[in-house]
């Protein structure tokens, strides 16, 4: 099985080989990305809050990347709740046609969403980049959520219900608390997702671009492309960062409650 | 006495599924009562019918004198234990415990620790209150369960096969406690399962439940003895079913010959023509040497055998009888195990019999 060896380290080397590259270049003392290597610097990253518009997408992109984190966990925790508990006419369509999103091309997604939003005359801008990223983060969310709510035993609900609280409370006292690892978790995914996605972005997006979009328009001038491999590699380790505490919120979730693992994205 | 649990022709559907097929049934203060039956036959749906779980098609349901025709299941004056016990896991055995008294402004936090201390020394916990929920054993878990809905003092308890997920000897072990506790707090106890033997322990009342019906409802002996249907008679213990003819004065039992039948061996009503006799294995018995039959004698050939330690099961095949009577023998100090092929006299006791159409 040796070859099955070889082909899994290249088969990673094909995957991981870009992003080395990319903080390699970040701290190289060279505005032309080539090898040889030519110094060690952190000149890149200093210039990064010199640049304005790079500052003002930043905050943009993070304004998205909140407001969609919160919109779509939120219709997940409605979708995962809703599934998991209630047996309803067209189930399995429904929440079928929920997870689309996830396999559809993202350039259908846009295109469509631009259409409707054109033809409904309404303007482009921060809402409409949300309205894009929220369609496709919900489904992660969902399934996140999913795994979160189906590992809860409905008896505990039920428990509470008898000891006297309300649906409400028993939904704040007990629900909540147990599936809280799998909302912080589609929290932190979908927060990921929308900050670092480009094509929804640049099709909706109105005067003030993402960074993704912003950091696709720098790529023209060559001199500020160490830049861009600078900040590329601070998004790779906050990516890198958010998703490990996503995961191990996800596995704390399933090991309070006393599942079985049945999934997850790590 | 006006019953604490009362139901009046409830009826229960699944869209078109007849879950609870009018249900008339009435149970006493303090009372250990079972609901006993195979899976699906609708006994757990019962149960939550009362707990207020689910909703109930048509018919009355009355609880402690009030209708609770409308009333949620944390408004009723019943508490549950769950089949999985339902322990939160989030929170410690005492909060577990403490978590019905949440809404009980009336009692000061020292009142609150005290009524869960007492709790959990009633169930056998006392000091495991700092513990972690998720951290405890089965049988553990189980009394966390018991401390939690007691500490509400109900009017009812409702258990939903509290039993099935413990071990053999855990199981024997709290099938004692909880009818010793039931004794000592006298809540009325409502008890599901499908463990026949567990009912007959138990219970001071069993419903035997089939397809959503009560098909016989009765104290242990008179279930056990008089069983009313052949399915009821199959479902609690062994029973051997012998073809017979009804005669002037008793019934002709093909394999032991004629038998002499009171009015009370009848509990389905007197049969006419072609009937079933059942006899059970504990009532028949192997004769030794040249011992005399107390009653009635028959002789056979061991079919199969079954060897318990305690006991040895027969399969004897009899003469003119299809399919083979089982019976059962103490395995006594100096009394041999028969062999397969072996012919042995057996002794049956008229008494023993009960006749079904």
């Amino acid at each position: 099985m040796t070859w099955l060896r070889g082909y899994a380290a290249l088969y990673l080397l094909f995957l991981y080989a870009p992003i080395i590259l990319l903080p390699m270049f970040a701290f190289n003392d060279s505005t032309i990305i080539a090898f040889p290597l030519s110094g060690f610097t952190t000149q890149w990253f200093a210039e990064i809050p010199n640049t304005p518009a790079l500052v003002k997408s930043v905050q943009t992109s993070v304004f998205i990347a909140v407001i969609t984190a919160l919109l779509s966990t939120t219709l997940g925790i409605c979708a995962a709740r809703a599934g998991a508990k209630y047996r309803f006419p067209f189930k399995a369509p429904i929440l079928g046609f929920i997870m689309l999103p996830l396999v559809l091309p993202e350039i259908i997604v846009a295109v469509s969403i631009l259409v409707v939003l054109l033809a409904l005359g309404l303007p482009l801008g921060l809402w409409t980049v949300v309205l894009g990223h929220t369609l496709i983060c919900t489904p992660f969310c969902i399934a996140i959520l999913n795994s979160a709510f189906s590992n809860l035993d409905p008896s505990l609900e039920e428990a509470s219900f008898d000891l006297g609280e309300s649906r409400w409370s028993t939904f704040r006292l007990i629900t909540l608390p147990l599936v809280m690892p799998g909302i912080i978790s589609a929290l932190l995914i979908s927060f990921t997702i929308s900050l670092d996605e480009f094509i929804i972005a640049f099709f909706l997006t109105g005067t003030e671009p993402t960074l993704p979009v912003y950091l696709w328009g720098q790529l023209r001038f060559p001199q500020k492309i160490p830049v861009v491999m600078a900040l590329g590699t601070i998004l790779v380790a906050l990516s890198v960062v958010l998703l490990i505490i996503a995961e191990i919120a996800r596995r704390r979730g399933i090991a309070r409650t006393g599942g079985k693992d049945t999934g997850g994205f790590l | 006495m006006t019953p604490i649990v009362s139901l009046r022709n409830v009826q229960k559907y699944y869209g078109t599924f007849h879950a609870l097929r009018g249900i008339d049934l009435d149970i006493a203060q303090g009372e250990f009562f079972s609901l006993l039956g195979p899976s699906g036959c609708g006994k757990t749906t019962l149960l939550r019918t009362i707990a207020g779980f689910e909703e109930i098609s048509s018919g009355t349901l009355v609880l402690s004198g009030q209708d609770m025709a409308g009333v949620p299941a944390n408004k009723r004056p019943t508490n549950m234990v769950f089949q999985s016990y339902a322990i939160f896991p989030h929170l410690s055995v005492a909060e577990n415990v403490a978590f019905g008294l949440r809404r009980r402004s009336e009692l000061d936090k020292a009142a609150k620790l005290k009524l869960v201390e007492h709790s959990l020394q009633m169930v056998g916990l006392d000091g495991f209150g700092a513990r972690a929920a998720h951290a405890l054993s089965g049988g553990q878990r189980q009394r966390v369960a018991l401390a939690r809905a007691l500490i509400l003092k109900p009017k009812v308890l409702l258990l939903d096969e509290p039993l099935s997920a413990l071990d053999k000897k855990l199981r024997e072990q709290m099938q004692n406690e909880l009818r010793s506790l039931q004794r000592h707090v006298g809540i009325t106890f409502i008890l599901v399962t499908h463990d026949q033997e567990e009912a007959l322990i138990m219970s001071d009342r069993i419903a035997v439940m089939f397809d959503g019906e009560i098909a016989q409802l009765a104290d242990p002996q008179t279930l056990y003895r008089r069983p009313t249907s052949r399915k009821v008679a199959d479902f609690i213990g062994v029973m051997n079913f012998l073809p017979a003819r009804t005669k002037a004065d008793g019934v002709e039992i093909q394999g032991l010959g004629h038998a002499k039948i009171a009015a009370e061996q009848c509990p389905a009503g007197t049969p006419s023509g072609d009937c079933t006799v059942g006899i059970r294995p504990e009532t028949m018995s192997i004769l030794f040497g040249d011992e005399p039959a107390p009653a009635r004698e028959t002789h056979g050939k061991v079919h199969e055998l079954a060897y318990y330690g305690d006991m040895t099961y027969y399969d004897m095949a009899l003469d003119g009888v299809e399919k083979p009577v089982t019976l059962s023998m103490k395995n006594l100090v100096g009394r041999r195990v028969l062999e397969r092929g072996e012919t042995a006299r057996i002794a049956w006791d008229e008494r023993a019999l009960v006749v079904f159409a």
